[in-house]
């Protein structure tokens, strides 16, 4: 635990990166270059499966500025496939290019380097496919069913995991429930699409035999392992840095772009750079999975909630990398914040022709909440409950935390009633619904949603296991490294590359207080740099764990720069380290502030005058950390895990008025009341806040990846894939309550996903709540205007 | 009238330095201010003119440098985020961005600097509407833009108030 | 999404740009604003083989007030001007109305009246405007100057009447009755419509039977004109016909609204099926009626 509290962590000290990005100073990787460096371009597949029957590059390579074509086949016999992150018991090789076959629209298949990206562009024109087009599947029920056309008739099936996971007696308690309510429910392929796309450069030094990369990668730690290992290189010749991430939320993961341009770049004997326009972006980097999801509410008549069933179907698209990663952070979080003490999860997740499914803000939180959310709602209103009553009666109580749910996810603190309260007081619930019946009076149609939830952080890599059958990677983890130069100055690093959360402040905040200084005097190098920062496989931007384990790795680095400057200064000082106080840069002896030595003299000691370090010391001034989440522990033998590890929650209050005529919906009021334990710095607390909540609202009302019979994507563009503009998000209106977690080094929870995760089921609930006189029942994401008027008709 | 070609001489200023080369004709202004002048402040996040990133000034109008030729610019005076950046700290309008946290990732926050620089030139005290309109060109995926209104909020009492007292 | 190659001239005169479009009619575009047409150049959906810039056009500039009354409107015309422009606001408020709607201000600095009028999108706010102001367009070419109606100039979807080897050069606006009215739905501001009508009513009650479109200026009292509902920018003769003879008020909008429903054949798409924007041309064509209906009311006799 830290020795220190108060003094900086928990302030909103103004961001230092926000001083460089407002000037347009950020360096993202399209702003990064290499001399010599060359721009790559991928050929598409146009077909949602396809047999590659074969391809000609001739006319491309004879492009004057084209110096490099590679094929699939080309990839597979110079590179190793990727390995999985989730290696299912498919054990299909995925390599970086597609080989025999492609499996969905803008599946690369070749790839160009030129003197430029136009060029690039011009040669995969001349580029030769001859395709034999294959019968297609999109649906996932479909791709389950036995006539299904299959992605790799090698597996004989496009399920690469079924299976059901009972915890508690399930069918018992709904043979004695008063009622069971059972709805289905589906949710519509979204992203969270940062504004900047991905993308790499990659160099090849044959001299000394290393491959080094820049990237906006957000798992460093994962990316250099799967480079290496298909690179056939050791990893200690694989050099990988980040720069400014121009956001991530989980897209910003694809080790076979990287591969590729690896490839090119060995190939050509230049650097090459690739960097993914809109369309690339959206047809091809990761959509979160759409799915169906099937639930059962057994219940008392007063509103107890007794079991859940829940039948889950994800559709990953074409996905060998990271199957079943939606599947298992449901099941992690399927109670959502309520007392449910028995829960079935049957799960499939299904191979189906198109983009491959992704790590998006919320990963599958959102639907799972979307799901009981929903049946929370329509459950209240079965009963005559009011539906923050119902929650009420269910939640997990504060004076029960630590509180473990049927598959094994502990709710460490928290009060779930009070958040609730909270925001309805704050939304001023009681006020609204006085102003709906008025407005109804009126012919105005006002709806009011509500939905909670519990927000996890970081995950533990043990809960692969429930797929897998094995442990390989587990726990989480995270390091970092501080510094104090010969100067006295600090610096820190760690092996988690920000994309717009502020760690750069925050870590200056955190070792500030540490060390008794102040934020300026602490300097947090940016991004990542595989050869210098501290890392781990398990090091990256993911889970939202930065609050729950990073600050672990920059506490305990600080506290050993601590410890071993009172030493210095004990021995310099010939007294006691208990004598010792540390403050305003200096350490002194206490009640004696003439016998003081700053920091620039205790590093002269520490880098240069070396003699006079105490016996037995190390010389330098420099600690690596690195910490781990102790509430991870392997799955148990009843296939229980805490996949996620620390919990946050919140309360959503909506305000919606649909229009009758064009079932145009507009949210009037939007109140979020969050519980993230301690907040580092409130600034960057609220701003994830409003960003995340942004984001379920465009889940909820705009953004659809929506795919024909053939597989071809019909929203492959910003004109047609919406995302909120400033007029579709509304004020938002944040208050909190601080629970601070007992297990966490500085008390803080997640706040990364946050506002994701209930926002789509908050909207739908006010959206229902408007029109349930005629008795709408929201099942599906997106609202459109025109699904709106359907229901008013 | 020289022949159609492919390369194009064009002169014009951008951020006040004059700048006179042969451009391809397909080379986008955005791609040329980023790639042949180093301005990276500009971002390009769609390419067909909807996100709004690659936002500049163009004699003081906003415009998409992802629809704009670098051959168009003849005569034209541009003035990107550099230009919009005082030679130490920050303008008003950036100061108050940073006082409101009004970006997270700071990718979309050229193109928004740009847009509600023209605003604030344009009307001297909008109101919130206005603003969230006026900024509803320029996609944020951070922030919610709940910072973003605040900040040029305060930028406009704070100009208000500097002309008042 | 980088445009596949194409050669680039800067036309000085408006005869230097029809000579150049003359040397290849079918395989040169003009840019202008470039709004429309740069996106399909990144996206490689057209590949001209020249393209001619007319920007510095003079004589495509400027916005006139007509002695017989309404406008003349240059085609370089920023969307911006219009909005902005004291004349237009007085002359042809419709207009500046429909110009707001377009994109955002970035978009409206660059994109002009004639590159709008020419890319002809179904969708698009200007061109409806046009045929319901019953606007003529003027376009040069190697055969000489010539005048289209707006109401005949647009032919389908990104179809018109113009020739390859043409350019819209103005646009005259005749004088607009004080009734008029603009309503669109769009899924979020600054959108292409999901529909959309731009009505205008000529004063007097109660309203003559509507002529059938012959050329001439304001033969007609009401003109209709959807936008969204069609392939091209639709005339709603039957809440039309419906109109004529009858005093405009609450009911009769109603009705005419309803009937302009039945006089659509919307697309279907990613954003609304035929059947909803059919209904939202029936709410729109009574919103815009009923504006109209407002605006006359208040008009000065």
């Amino acid at each position: 635990m830290s020795h220190r509290t108060g003094g900086w962590v928990g302030r909103p000290v103004p961001l230092k990166e926000d001083a460089r990005l407002v000037a347009g100073r950020g360096r993202f990787i399209d702003d990064l270059g290499r001399a010599r460096m060359l721009h790559a371009a991928m050929l598409r597949s146009p077909h949602a499966h396809a047999r590659i029957v074969a391809i000609d590059t001739r006319e491309a390579e004879a492009l004057p500025g084209v110096f490099a074509v590679l094929t699939g086949a080309e990839a597979a016999a110079r590179s190793g496939p990727i390995r999985p992150l989730i290696p299912t018991t498919a054990g299909i090789p995925d390599y970086c290019l597609a080989v025999d076959r492609a499996r969905y629209v803008g599946e690369p298949v070749a790839a160009v380097a030129a003197v430029d990206r136009a060029t690039a562009e011009d040669a995969l024109e001349r580029i030769r496919v001859q395709y034999e087009p294959l019968p297609v599947v999109v649906d996932p029920e479909a791709a389950i069913g036995p006539d299904a056309p299959l992605l790799y008739p090698e597996l004989g099936t496009n399920v690469v995991w079924h299976d059901t996971l009972t915890y508690g007696p399930v069918d018992e308690a709904m043979a004695r429930a008063d009622g069971v309510l059972r709805e289905r429910f589906t949710i519509q392929r979204y992203a969270s699409t940062p504004l900047e796309t991905f993308g790499g450069i990659a160099e090849y030094d044959p001299g000394t035999d290393v491959f080094e990369f820049w990237t906006n990668d957000q798992r460093p730690g994962l990316t250099i392992s799967v480079l290496a290992a298909s690179l056939g290189v050791p990893q200690s010749r694989v050099r990988l840095s980040c720069p400014d991430i121009g956001g991530a939320f989980g897209n910003k993961r694809r080790p076979a772009y990287l591969l590729i341009c690896a490839l090119l770049a060995r190939k050509t004997g230049r650097p090459v750079k690739w960097i993914e326009d809109r369309i690339e972006n959206l047809t091809a980097l990761m959509h979160a999975c759409n799915g169906i999801m099937d639930v059962e509410l057994g219940y008392r008549a007063d509103g107890t909630v007794l079991a859940l069933a829940v039948r889950d179907i994800a559709d990953e698209g074409k996905n060998l990398i990271t199957p079943t990663q939606h599947n298992l952070i449901k099941l992690g979080n399927i109670a959502n914040g309520y007392r449910i003490p028995a829960v079935r999860y049957e799960a499939w997740s299904v191979l189906t022709n198109k983009c491959p499914s992704g790590a998006n803000r919320g990963i599958g939180k959102p639907f799972m909440c979307f799901a009981i959310e929903r049946a929370m709602a329509l459950l209240a209103r079965r009963l005559g409950m009011d539906p923050a009553e119902l929650r009420l009666r269910n939640y997990v109580t504060a004076a029960q935390m630590p509180y473990t749910t049927p598959p094994g996810a502990q709710y460490d603190s928290g009060d779930y009633p009070a958040t609730l309260h909270r925001a309805l007081e704050r939304f001023g619930y009681t006020a609204r619904r006085a102003e709906q019946a008025r407005a109804r009076k009126e012919g105005r149609l006002l709806g009011i949603g509500i939905a909670t939830s519990v927000e996890p952080a970081g995950t533990n890599l043990a809960s692969y296991e429930i797929i897998t059958g094995r442990r390989s990677a587990s726990g989480s983890a995270e390091a970092a490294m501080v510094r104090m130069e010969p100067d006295g100055q600090v610096r820190v690093s760690i092996g988690d590359p920000a994309s717009g959360q502020g760690y750069e402040t925050v870590i200056a905040q955190i070792v500030a207080d540490e060390l008794g200084l102040t934020p300026d005097a602490v300097t947090v190098t940016r991004g990542f740099d595989s050869t210098t920062t501290p890392w781990l496989y398990l090091s990256g931007n993911y889970s939202n764990k930065f609050s729950v384990t990073d600050v672990g790795a920059v506490v305990g680095a600080a506290a050993r720069v601590h410890a071993k400057l009172l030493r210095i200064a004990a021995h310099r000082l010939e007294a006691a380290v208990a004598d010792l106080e540390m403050g305003g840069g200096a350490v002194a002896v206490r009640g004696a502030p003439d016998r003081r030595l700053g920091f620039a003299e205790l590093a002269r000691t520490a880098y240069a005058d070396v003699l006079g370090l105490p016996p037995g010391e190390e010389p330098g001034l420099e600690a690596r950390h690195a910490h781990q989440n102790p509430l991870a522990q392997p799955m148990d033998t009843d296939r229980r895990v805490r996949s996620q590890l620390v919990f946050a929650n919140a309360a959503h209050c909506c305000l919606v008025e649909v229009d009758r005529r064009t079932g145009l919906v507009k949210i009037l009021k939007y109140v979020v009341v969050h519980d993230c334990g301690r907040e580092l710095n409130p600034l960057i607390v609220e701003g994830m806040v409003h960003g995340a909540t942004a984001h379920g609202i465009g889940a909820a009302l705009l953004e659809e990846f929506r795919y024909d019979a053939q597989g071809q994507l019909l929203t492959s563009t910003f004109m047609d894939y919406l995302k909120p503009t400033s007029v579709d998000v509304p004020l938002i209106e944040v208050d909190r309550l601080e629970h601070p977690s007992p297990v966490t080094p500085l008390g803080a929870k997640g706040v990364g996903e946050g506002g994701a995760i209930p926002g789509p089921a908050a909207v739908a609930n006010a959206v229902e709540d408007a029109l349930a006189h005629l008795g709408v029942v929201v099942r599906a994401l997106p609202i459109t205007p025109e699904q709106v008027w359907r229901w008013l008709r | 009238m020289s022949a159609p070609s492919e390369r194009v001489a064009v002169r014009f200023t951008v951020n006040g330095w004059p700048v006179e080369q042969v451009v391809e004709a397909r080379r986008s202004l955005a791609d040329f201010l980023r790639e042949d002048l180093g301005l990276t402040g500009t971002h390009v996040g769609c390419e067909h003119g909807v996100c709004g990133a690659c936002t500049v000034l163009v004699d003081g109008r906003s415009v998409r440098s992802c629809l704009l030729f670098a051959a168009q610019l003849e005569g034209r005076s541009v003035v990107t985020i550099e230009g919009l950046t005082p030679a130490e700290g920050l303008s008003p309008l950036q100061q108050a961005f940073r006082d409101c946290h009004a970006m997270q990732c700071g990718f979309c926050t050229p193109g928004m600097i740009a847009t509600t620089t023209e605003l604030l030139a344009r009307e001297p005290a909008p109101s919130t509407e206005n603003i969230r309109d006026a900024i509803s060109g320029n996609l944020c995926m951070c922030t919610g833009y709940v910072n973003i209104v605040r900040a040029v909020e305060q930028a406009v009492a704070a100009r208000a108030a500097g002309a008042g007292g | 999404m980088k445009p596949a190659r194409f050669r680039y001239a800067r036309a000085a005169t408006l005869a230097e740009a029809t000579a150049l479009l003359a040397e290849a009619p079918g395989d040169t575009k003009i840019l202008a604003g470039g709004q429309s047409l740069v996106p399909m150049l990144n996206m490689r959906l057209v590949r001209p083989a020249v393209l001619v810039d007319v920007n510095g056009l003079r004589e495509l500039t400027g916005i006139t007030p007509r002695p017989e009354g309404g406008l003349r409107i240059g085609a370089l015309t920023r969307h911006a001007e219009l909005v902005a422009s004291p004349a237009v606001r007085e002359r042809a408020p419709l207009l500046a109305e429909a110009a707001r709607h377009v994109g955002h201000a970035a978009i409206r600095n660059q994109g002009t009246l004639g590159g709008s009028i020419a890319h002809a999108d179904p969708a698009a706010e200007l061109p409806a405007a046009l045929v319901a102001l019953d606007a003529r367009l003027q376009a040069t070419g190697p055969r000489g100057t010539r005048v289209l109606a707006a109401a005949e100039f647009f032919r389908g979807l990104l179809a018109t009447a113009l020739a390859p080897d043409e350019i819209l050069t103005a646009i005259d606006v005749p004088a607009q009755p004080p009734g008029w009215g603009f309503a669109e739905i769009a899924r979020r501001p600054g959108d292409f419509a999901l529909a959309g009508v731009a009505a205008v009513v000529h004063a007097g009650h109660p309203l003559t039977p509507p002529s059938p479109p012959r050329g001439g200026e304001g033969t007609d009292s009401v003109r209709l004109v959807g936008f969204g509902v069609g392939d091209r920018p639709l005339r709603l003769t039957g809440a039309e016909r419906l109109l004529a003879g009858t005093p405009l008020d609450l009911e009769s909008a109603a009705r005419a609204g309803v009937t302009a429903g039945l006089d659509c054949d919307p697309p279907s798409d990613v954003h609304g099926s035929a059947d909803y924007r059919r209904h939202l041309a029936m709410v729109l064509t009574e919103r815009a009626l009923l504006q109209a209906h407002a605006r006359l009311t208040a008009a000065p006799r």
